[in-house]
């Protein structure tokens, strides 16, 4: 389990990390390693070149302004568990960093590594999706932002082009209750099934799961008070998602970690006010 | 018992281990560690289909890769393993003609180091014609879809046992029950993967190996079988081990490649297996299905079990010894475990399939065995309406019946069975959590309970790990009054360092600091077993009370003389010998030793010069009988499948304990494993033979969030071996699986649910809940 | 043919000066190069942690981490603790205290991650520990030893607990 030979190169900008990207069809880029390397230690990915994007000091900022935060691609997951401004303005991000694989895994592993990786399991795809985020991304003709919605075509596959990099996300304000829930058979793993609800408080809300389907999707729902009632509004909201996995067991844990995630959004103390000053 | 030292001083105590301040320190050396200049690496193509024809193989693009020395297939190495007279198959060390399982070794690159290997690997060329793999146990059986090996049957061990009366009696009981257990496939994952290296000595031309091994005799005697060495040509040196579990007993390919490598090539060569080739090629274990019946009474009293074991032997029967039979026809002779059940009637058979080769893993027979047998206990408890601890209670062998010989003929040595079940059961309070599992059903959760009594067979004549029924130590005094010992044990991680010591400081008077004992050198040890089965604490540990009760006798002697007391007035302790009642009239063990070595004129008569002596221990009895129960609690999410163990209490009992630590940290390890057996560990093959589970992503080690803290009591039935000693290296897995599961069954008994198949994962229990 | 790089890697302190491929892994480098052999591979798959080491004080996984990126930082290895038996850390000591290991192949990983946590949390729950432990793979102990050690240490007393 050794690698292949590749060149190495760090980047100090994303003009140059770009560039590079864009001088080698079958270049990657390495952010905090943590998918790719073991990918590579298999020998199933042979990158010839690799620019390390670690060294690149923008992409590694929190900003959070009036109504919107942008949260930087070199965000590693562990900064956003212990952050107290995300845990205090945004707390689902701090709630869902602690499910991501072990501490010296979120020590190194990155927000834009793992948007870009798009395992279909993980959790960082399903919440900016949950949260209708703006994915920045740029290439050699400059910068352009992606919807999360638009930015998942399917399992490990993105909008993102060869000489392309993620280099933030952007999630505006939302006024509602946001709950997550996971089922993961240690802690730690990647879920058998994921989900987060948000619950506008009109009986609507939406749903986003991980872990079900080949990318994640944002359905809006009736979120019924009586608990069976909710259960076949998940149902029917499962039944929505383009490419849902088969398999009837995930289909069932579906439902339950969407009405554990239901559950979690009305927990006392657990009320996502996204921004000071925005409402339950 | 009187012979023993008077007061053990050491024998029994916490005391700390003398491995841990080089292991803390990360100073000690494994065998990755041994680096020498001009170091070849290995790596091997393996199979990548479960069944094929070699049609051709293109090498030349691998050769000509920077730093390859060299590239080798089965011409360059043309080895077998096994002869014909034992089984029909011998196992090529790297495949020629056929490849017969995913992971078979079949081209081996000798490089610079392991990146260029790995480099060259990937640049060889192998063209194959894929054949119908032999996937399905039972099919293999009955010879579908074909033969693994066109010259044999599949099915390369069958053996037919009844007791006597069987049918008669079996057919008399009022009730039968029936039920299939299954087995998945699990292995050791020993956190240090196998690993080999070998070099010659220019000088003396002879072979030194460097092997990760649970045997280092075993392995040198392999060498001599398989390459034709003379045994005094080779030593085998075993450093730092991490983590055994019977997994490392065997002698594998790779092993062979390494050591013939280093003869032709002339140069050290090193071979460290990487996680996926681990998984793909440690011998694999647990591949069982027992079709299992029981005969009982209205009263709960059983009267006989009947049983079909089969097990899954994988490609080849794991050299030297195949794990198929291990797990099959141990388990048919013990499975009535702790309960007097007068009739059995087993058939067993083991086939081949195009699978990895099954081999040992820490209690191998054992945790299937208590899974069948305390399954079928639950069963008859549940079928009757009764409480599964009554059922148990009515069937236990009393403690008025030992030595109680089972319908099977094995002879158990005294236990205490019974009592390490009412222990167990105060332990955690059963009759309160009746009343909250009660309680907690009305709220929709499940917690449930399983019980688990279990026997150990330990210290046998002979056993996986060593073909000998016997151990031996080499000791010897130093001139400056230090004791060393020398034993052919091979310790992965007990610690018999520290346990040997306490043996032997008690015997021979000295302080504990004083004792160092070597292990894993074959230049320096005696001929010994190794470690496995249970054997090294009753086995090597009686050597050890053997040896140093000798050189005690020899000590006793020579201070007589130069106290000029009788024999029977010496005492010796804290590295002193002085005459009872006179403290005055001693010397020390450094002065005696001066005498022995140095002023050999003042050596009396009929003793020898020095101070030093082999000795040889083999129990009487062909084997001793640990004991003891565990109980499990756990609670089943029955939405989401998941099953978290919430209490854990093991009454252990394995004759006098040499270290309670230890031991203790032995069933904490051995529980951890069952868990992982029951609730995560599977090795899974798709329809085409593929292993899909070649990560630790895949294949899923309990964490420290999945075990609890688990308490632990001792009881003591000393064995009638030296020292009192039993084995205890195996029962906490033997024990643990039939626990946990008994507790998912029982949490979901509202839902009908009775686990057959270890491990259980979250579907099952979805099943059932939906069912 | 891959050409080498030279670098330099700060280590327990000191500095060291290695000529890498660049696809090296930190952990092959470290044990390899610098005969740090303290430092254990168990599986280059990232999920065992037996290669754990402290990268400017947090735990790392350095089988997935190559070493040319290591330069500039601060790395602990298990030598970086103490490496005479005679003056152990408290928390070495403690384990040898409770048996918290066995074969002792994970026990580099599990006595820096522990060291980390109580540094970032000086007294960490069982639940904390168990957590900050359940990247670190041991399959002798079963944990409670360890467990223990590290509770001893945080509780400031190297009692046996029960
Ligand atoms: C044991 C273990 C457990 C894990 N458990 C989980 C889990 O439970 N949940 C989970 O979500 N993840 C888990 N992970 C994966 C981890 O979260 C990774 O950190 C993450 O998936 C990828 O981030 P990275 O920064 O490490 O990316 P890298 O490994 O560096 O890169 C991953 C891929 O993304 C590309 N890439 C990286 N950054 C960018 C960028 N800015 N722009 C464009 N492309 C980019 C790379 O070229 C590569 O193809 C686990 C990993 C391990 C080893
Ligand atoms: S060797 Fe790095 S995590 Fe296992
Ligand atoms: S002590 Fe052996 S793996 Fe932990």
């Amino acid at each position: 389990m050794k690698p292949g030979a590749f060149e190495y190169r760090k980047a100090t900008t994303v003009k140059d990390a770009v560039a590079w990207l864009h001088s080698d069809l079958n270049s990657k880029i390495l952010a905090g390693g943590q998918s790719l390397v073991p990918v590579m230690n298999f020998r199933l990915a042979h990158p010839s070149l690799l620019v390390d994007i670690n060294e690149i000091a923008a992409l590694h900022q929190i900003t959070f302004n009036a109504d919107t935060v942008t949260l930087g691609a070199l965000v590693r997951h562990q900064e956003m568990a212990e952050s107290t401004e995300v845990r205090d303005r945004l707390p689902l991000l701090a709630v869902t960093a602690r499910h991501i694989g072990h501490w010296a895994i979120r020590n190194r592993g990155t927000l834009g590594g793992s948007l870009a990786h798009a395992d279909p399991a993980s959790e960082w795809p399903a919440v900016m999706v949950a949260l209708e985020a703006q994915i920045q991304v740029e290439g050699p003709d400059g910068a352009r932002t992606i919807p999360a919605s638009e930015f998942y075509l399917g399992y490990y596959t993105t909008e993102l082009a060869a000489d392309e990099i993620v280099t933030a996300v952007t999630i505006s304000r939302t006024r509602h209750r946001l709950g997550f829930a996971e089922v993961a058979r240690r802690p730690g793993d990647f879920a058998l099934a994921g989900s987060i609800v948000e619950d506008f408080g009109d009986g609507q809300g939406s749903v986003t799961w991980f872990g079900v389907a080949g990318k994640p999707e944002r359905v809006v729902l009736a979120l019924p008070e009586e608990e069976s009632a909710r259960a076949r509004s998940f149902q029917s909201a499962l039944g929505k998602l383009s490419q849902l996995d088969d398999d009837r067991h995930r289909q069932q844990l579906a439902v339950t970690v969407a009405e554990r995630a239901f559950q979690h959004s009305r927990l006392t103390g657990h009320e996502y006010l996204t921004f000071e000053g925005g409402q339950v | 018992m009187t012979e023993q030292a008077m007061r053990p001083q050491f024998m029994g105590a916490r005391v700390k281990r003398v491995e841990d301040p080089r292991l803390l320190t990360g100073q000690a050396r494994y065998v990755d560690d041994i680096e020498v200049p001009g170091m070849l690496e290995v790596a091997f193509v393996r199979s990548p289909h479960a069944a094929a024809k070699i049609l051709s193989m293109d090498l030349e693009a691998a050769r000509h890769a920077p730093g390859v020395r060299a590239v080798w297939t089965f011409e360059d190495c043309p080895v077998m393993l096994w002869q014909r007279d034992t089984y029909e198959v011998g196992q090529p060390v790297l495949a020629h003609d056929e490849v017969r399982y995913v992971g078979e070794p079949i081209v081996a690159i000798i490089a610079e180091n392991r990146y260029l290997a790995e480099d060259a690997a990937e640049l060889v060329t192998i063209r194959y014609e894929t054949k119908t793999p032999v996937l399905d146990m039972v099919d293999a059986i009955a010879e579908s879809p074909r033969r693994v090996h066109p010259e044999a049957q599949n099915v390369f061990f069958h053996k037919v046992y009844a007791s006597k009366g069987f049918d008669e009696a079996f057919n008399a009981a009022e009730h039968h029950l029936s039920e299939t257990f299954r087995t998945t496939r699990q292995t050791a994952v020993t956190l240090e993967p196998r690993c080999t290296a070998a070099m010659l000595d220019p000088a003396s031309g002879r072979m030194t190996i460097y092997a990760s091994t649970q045997s280092p005799h075993r392995v040198r005697s392999d060498m001599c079988e398989l390459l034709g060495w003379d045994e005094n040509q080779i030593r085998v040196i075993v450093p730092e081990v991490g983590g055994g579990f019977g997994m490392k007993a065997n002698t594998y390919p790779e092993d062979i490649i390494v050591v013939s490598a280093a003869q032709k090539l002339r140069k050290p060569v090193k071979w460290v297996s990487d996680r996926t080739e681990s998984l793909l090629s440690d011998v694999h274990a647990r591949d069982d299905i027992h079709e299992a019946e029981v005969a009982f009474n209205s009263d709960g009293k059983i009267v006989g079990f009947r049983d079909h074991l089969m097990a899954d032997g994988g490609a080849y029967p794991a050299y030297p010894f195949s794990g198929a039979v291990g797990e099959t026809s141990l388990a048919s002779r013990v499975l009535t475990g702790p309960y007097d059940i007068p009739y059995i009637a087993t058939t067993i058979d083991c086939t081949y399939s195009n699978k990895t080769p099954l081999g040992a893993y820490r209690g191998v027979w054992g945790p299937i065995a208590s899974f069948v047998q305390e399954g079928l206990i639950d069963r008859v408890a549940r079928a009757l309406g009764k409480d599964p601890a009554d059922i148990r209670r009515i069937n236990m062998i009393r403690p008025d019946q030992f030595p109680y010989r089972n319908s099977a003929g094995m002879v158990y040595d005294q236990g205490s069975y019974g009592e390490s079940m009412e222990e167990a059961l105060k332990l955690v309070d059963y009759k309160e959590f009746r009343r909250r599992q009660d309680t907690l059903r009305h709220e929709g959760r499940y917690v449930g309970i399983g019980i688990s009594v279990f026997v150990e067979p330990t210290a046998m004549a002979s056993s996986e790990a060593g073909s000998v029924g016997y151990e031996s130590v080499f000791i010897r005094i130093e001139p400056t009054g230090k004791v060393t010992a020398a034993f052919g044990l091979g310790p992965t991680g007990q610690g018999h360092e520290t346990t040997m010591a306490q043996l032997i400081a008690d015997q021979v008077g000295v302080n504990f600091e004083d004792v160092v004992i070597l292990h894993g050198d074959t230049d320096s040890a005696p001929f010994g077993g190794g470690t496995g089965g249970s054997r090294s604490g009753p086995i090597g540990g009686g050597a050890a009370l053997v040896a140093g009760r000798e050189m005690r006798a020899r000590l006793v002697k020579l201070a007589a003389h130069l106290l000029e007391a009788g024999e029977e007035d010496i005492e010796l302790g804290a590295g002193k010998a002085w005459v009872a009642g006179v403290p005055d009239r001693a010397m020390t063990i450094k002065e005696l030793a001066e005498v022995a070595y140095t002023h050999v004129k003042r050596i009396p008569e009929g003793l020898p010069i020095g101070l030093e002596l082999v000795a040889r221990y083999q129990p009487k009895r062909a084997v001793s009988f640990s004991n003891g129960t565990h109980i499990a609690e756990v609670e089943v999410d029955v939405l989401s499948g998941l099953i978290r163990v919430l209490n854990y209490v093991v009454v252990n009992d394995c004759g006098r304990l040499i270290n309670p630590m230890i031991v203790e940290g032995q069933i904490q390890g051995g529980v951890a494993q069952g868990i992982g057996s029951a609730f995560l560990e599977s090795l899974r093959y798709d329809e085409h033979g593929q292993l899909v589970t070649t990560s630790l992503m895949d294949y899923l080690l309990p964490e420290a969030t999945e075990v609890p803290r688990i308490t632990t009591r001792h009881l003591v039935t000393p064995s009638e071996g030296e020292g009192g000693i039993k084995g205890m290296g195996e029962g906490s897995l033997i024990g643990a699986p039939a626990a946990l599961v008994n507790a998912v069954s029982d949490a979901l008994a509202p839902f009908g649910a009775m686990v057959r198949q270890l491990p259980v994962l979250p579907n099952d229990v979805l099943d059932w809940v939906n069912a | 043919m891959a050409t080498k790089t030279p670098i330099r890697l700060t280590i327990n302190h000191e500095s060291y000066d290695v000529e890498v491929e660049p696809r090296w892994l930190l952990s092959d480098v470290i044990r390899h190069q610098l005969g740090l052999i303290g430092t254990h591979v168990g599986c280059e798959q990232g999920v065992c942690g037996a290669c754990t080491i402290l990268v400017d004080g947090k735990p790392e996984r350095s089988c997935l981490v190559f070493a040319v990126q290591a330069e500039g930082a601060d790395i602990t290895t298990v030598e970086g603790l103490s490496t005479d038996p005679q003056h152990l850390t408290a928390l070495q000591e403690s384990f040898r205290d409770h048996h918290a290991l066995q074969c002792g192949y994970c026990t580099s990983g599990m006595l820096l991650t522990a060291t980390a946590l109580l540094k970032k949390e000086p007294h960490p729950t069982e639940d904390a520990i168990r957590e900050a432990l359940s990247g670190n793979v041991c399959r002798c102990t079963g944990y409670q030893f360890i467990v223990d050690a590290i509770l001893a240490v945080a509780n400031g007393s190297k009692e046996v607990q029960e």
